[in-house]
């Protein structure tokens, strides 16, 4: 399996997946996207040692997993992408903040450990969220909610008919990978000489295909607007996961909702 | 390149999206106001495959070891700055929620640090002014590889350089690490210096394929003016890059001594020259209540207060506020290219 | 219907891609184009479908080919690509189909009624919501032909339509094409498939018409077929 065919199995994993029915599938997408970015926004803005206070934000994805059937093995196979600079950008925190912060059951702990550990929760939880949002809602009511938002149709329109092509692009890739692996042994990628002519050969074929389409866009009338069926409407379902998830982060932020209960389990021992 | 949300403050996060929103905003109005929407089928054909181009593993020669290209350039070489823009935007979102690469926050940081910096830059203060100059010859197809593939090169680094410095110093604004700016910068550039040069000799591979068996798919491949007609634009560039190198060059050099003026104006107690003009810096000024309330509000929009960053010492702040101003002015280079070519089309079409 | 008198085009390069083709399709009837490879049928359909430029005399239903004629004889022109990738764009069957008659003027609720129709009359009904990037080849061709007659063309051109089926797909494509009404000319290497839906043949070789008849008369002829980079149909050919 080259990278090409690794990464049409990941569009069409997401894709299966986004196609369920669940509760959470059901809901509007533009209320999916907006719990999302309050999400994201609230466990950004914990500051660098609330690891407590962090944590007790878990409960969101979590119950989104069990909620809409998402794999959570899925999800953490992402991970690989976006953990190496986090974890980079992280790794030297213990180096240069190592005054003592925490004493774990007579372990000093520095204020670095802390921050680094802080920062990888965060980039985990950051991205549970994105994917659990891409995993419940296919790309075109996706799309539909971002076009609710006012985002500018060429933008929108670009992005539907880009991740209409980008299988096919793959695909065409991946088979001309295949092909030159045969003939190339020994080699691990592109050889110099062929550094040109195998991604240009495909940009004028590309060219010839964008043509094509063009053609046959013009050939059904087209004169710059695109039509596109009516998306799920706002319900005051959607209006309740909102407006209830937002105060739960909000209260998560603003309370110390972890040392409350850290301190009603340790009987008030800090 | 992608950065996480997690390295994020949700304030930088908002800003960088703001600023990806309005090029963004200017990159759609100016397709629609040039008739181009018609283009949207190449931009989508071309973006999947530089989507899927970015998967190809280049075997550098002589090291073992594998390249691979961001597209940026390429893109704003084929589609032109704005609907390059545009597909680079696309591609980073498909990216995003499809295979978690960026986060969703990050977004709009991401997109200023890879497609802003690889379609404008590269293309009005790099590539066009290059393609347009008679460089190495006049109009002849040797002329013309050459101009791609330098071209190709000095965009690809230089976008790689600004986007790589732009992810540090959104790191380090947001307050996230406790590395020290300088040593980030001094981790993040060469790295970067060496990821540029290897895209920088892929585009120009893929690019110099393309000029010879269809040019009419690159932008500015035309009748080249001659060494005299060395466009405005380049001027502009070279005068852009000059700037940054030079703002942070000196600020380096200034390191810890006063600026020269204020070592005129009040002495420098610790090298003990107190009686240069005999100022007293804190009774030096006007005291009016307009006077107080202007330095009120700058103090609560300077972001970067007296050249360094929340809770830094180092020196590298002031070589910040340098770059930062020699990026400023890169940018007004930016702004002025684009101006000047919007009121000579105002002017043609009257 | 359609009308080529003395059409030839000749791309920038120089190269004469048709020569003085001269035929007429009329209402009903069934064509079917066929050739070896360059012969000149794809830039054929494209000068009938204004996408290359023509000299001589080209008309639709009495219009000529002009650019100002363009949206007219686009609406009673029907084209199914070879490649269905670059003809279904939108992100779902019933986007794309609505796609032509909503650009056309027509209200939602009549494209509604003909989508529902065609998909019907295909017997495609479960396609109308899933997604193009997920729809098998053969789906995918389907979905193209209904998306082309959600227009109510008067002709339909088609472009290698069996080409890439599996047998049990191009059967199915061969009895679609025989239920499908007006006027239609099939571009085809598939000579067979020809045989089944053509009554009338057109043989181009070098961009110029060497032969126009009944279907069964010239694909029954050996020599002429041979003479011009083609063969006989395999049912004929003693297999």
């Amino acid at each position: 399996m080259n990278e090409m065919d690794r990464s049409l199995f990941a569009l069409r994993e997401m894709d299966e997946l986004a196609a369920g029915d669940t509760p959470v599938h059901r809901l509007c997408p533009a209320a999916k996207l907006l719990t999302t970015i309050a999400y994201i926004a609230a466990v950004v803005s914990f500051g660098k040692y609330q690891l407590g206070g962090l944590l007790v934000l878990i409960m969101y994805p979590a119950l989104l997993f069990s909620l809409s059937g998402v794999p959570v093995s899925t999800c953490f196979r992402k991970l690989r992408f976006v953990l190496p600079l986090v974890l980079a950008v992280g790794l030297f925190n213990p180096l240069f903040d190592r005054a003592p912060l925490l004493n774990v059951g007579g372990v000093a702990v520095s204020g670095g450990v802390v921050s680094m550990v802080t920062l990888m929760v965060k980039g985990v939880l950051c991205l549970t969220a994105s994917f659990l949002l891409a995993a419940t809602t296919p790309i075109d009511a996706l799309c539909a909610a971002l076009r609710q938002f006012r985002v500018p149709s060429l933008l929108v329109t670009l992005l539907l008919l880009t991740y209409r092509y980008v299988g096919v692009m793959t695909e065409e890739l991946s088979v001309m990978t295949d092909a030159y692996r045969l003939r190339a042994p020994g080699q691990k990628g592109l050889h110099v000489s062929a550094w040109g002519s195998f991604l240009g050969q495909l940009l004028l074929r590309s060219a010839d295909r964008a043509e094509e389409l063009y053609g046959s866009m013009l050939l059904r009338g087209f004169r710059g607007e695109f039509t596109y069926a009516a998306g799920r409407p706002w319900t005051c379902r959607d209006t309740v996961w909102f407006a209830v998830w937002t105060a739960l982060f909000v209260l998560c932020r603003v309370f110390d909702v972890a040392g409350l209960l850290g301190a009603l389990l340790t009987g008030g021992m800090r | 390149m992608h950065m996480a949300d997690a390295l994020l403050a949700p304030a930088v996060a908002a800003t960088m999206y703001a600023a990806s929103g309005v090029t963004a905003g200017v990159s759609v109005h100016q397709l629609r106001r040039d008739d181009e929407v018609q283009k949207l089928p190449t931009m989508a054909v071309t973006a999947a495959l530089v989507f899927a181009g970015q998967m190809i593993n280049y075997t550098i020669p002589g090291t073992g070891s594998s390249g691979h290209m961001c597209g940026g350039m390429m893109l704003s070489a084929l589609l032109g700055p704005f609907a390059g823009f545009l597909s680079m935007i696309v591609i980073l979102a498909v990216q995003c929620l499809f295979f978690a690469d960026g986060g969703l926050m990050a977004l709009g940081a991401n997109v200023w640090n890879m497609a802003f910096y690889g379609c404008f830059v590269g293309y009005f203060l790099i590539w066009r002014p290059i393609m347009k100059s008679g460089w190495f010859g006049g109009d002849t197809p040797r002329a013309r590889r050459l101009r791609v593939i330098v071209a190709s090169v000095i965009g690809c680094v230089v976008t790689l350089q600004l986007g790589a410095f732009s992810v540090v110093l959104e790191t380090s604004l947001s307050g996230i690490t406790e590395l020290p700016f300088g040593a980030f910068v001094a981790l993040m550039q060469p790295i970067h210096l060496a990821i540029g040069l290897v895209e920088g000799l892929v585009t120009a591979a893929v690019l110099v394929f393309v000029l010879e068996s269809r040019p009419e798919l690159l932008r500015d491949v035309g009748h080249a003016s001659g060494a005299a007609g060395r466009s405005l634009k380049s001027t502009l560039a070279v005068l852009a890059v000059v700037a940054v190198l030079v703002g942070g060059g000196l600020s380096l050099l200034a390191s810890s001594n006063p600026d020269g003026l204020e070592w005129a104006l009040f002495g420098n107690e610790e090298a003990g020259y107190s009686q240069n003009m005999g100022l007293d810096e804190e009774d030096f000024g006007v005291d009016s209540k307009a006077a107080d309330t202007a330095a009120s509000i700058q103090d609560a929009t300077s972001f970067l207060p007296d050249y360094a960053f929340p809770d830094s010492d180092s020196a590298a702040g002031t070589t910040v506020s340098g770059l930062v101003g020699g990026a400023i002015v890169a940018g007004i280079a930016v702004v002025i290219s684009l101006a000047g070519g919007f009121f000579r089309r105002k002017r043609s079409a009257a | 219907m359609i009308r080529f008198d003395d059409v030839s085009v000749a791309y920038e390069k120089g190269a004469t891609v048709l020569k003085n083709v001269s035929f007429a399709v009329e209402a009903g009837e069934t064509v079917g184009l066929i050739g070896a490879n360059g012969a000149g049928k794809t830039t054929l359909m494209r000068a009938l479908l204004g996408l290359v430029g023509h000299e001589g005399s080209l008309t639709v239903d009495g219009l000529e080919v002009t650019k100002k004629n363009l949206p007219e004889i686009r609406r009673k022109l029907g084209f199914v690509l070879q490649n269905s990738d670059n003809q279904m764009f939108m992100p779902t069957v019933y986007e794309d189909m609505i796609f032509g008659p909503l650009n056309y003027g027509l209200s939602r609720a009549e494209t509604d009624a003909r989508v529902d129709a065609v998909l019907e009359r295909l017997g495609l009904t479960d396609l109308k919501h899933r997604h193009n990037h997920k729809l098998s080849g053969g789906e995918k061709r389907m979905a193209a032909i209904a998306t082309v007659l959600a227009m109510e063309p008067e002709v339909l051109l088609m472009d290698e339509p069996t080409s890439a089926l599996d047998p049990r797909n191009r059967r199915l494509m061969i009895e679609t094409i025989r239920t499908l009404p007006g006027a239609k000319v099939i571009t085809s290497h598939d000579l067979d498939m020809i045989w089944d839906t053509c009554g009338r043949v057109i043989l181009l070789s070098g961009g110029t018409v060497v032969a126009d008849g009944p279907a069964q008369t010239i694909l029954r002829d050996r020599e002429l077929l041979e003479a011009h980079g083609m063969e006989l149909p395999l049912r004929l050919a003693g297999l």
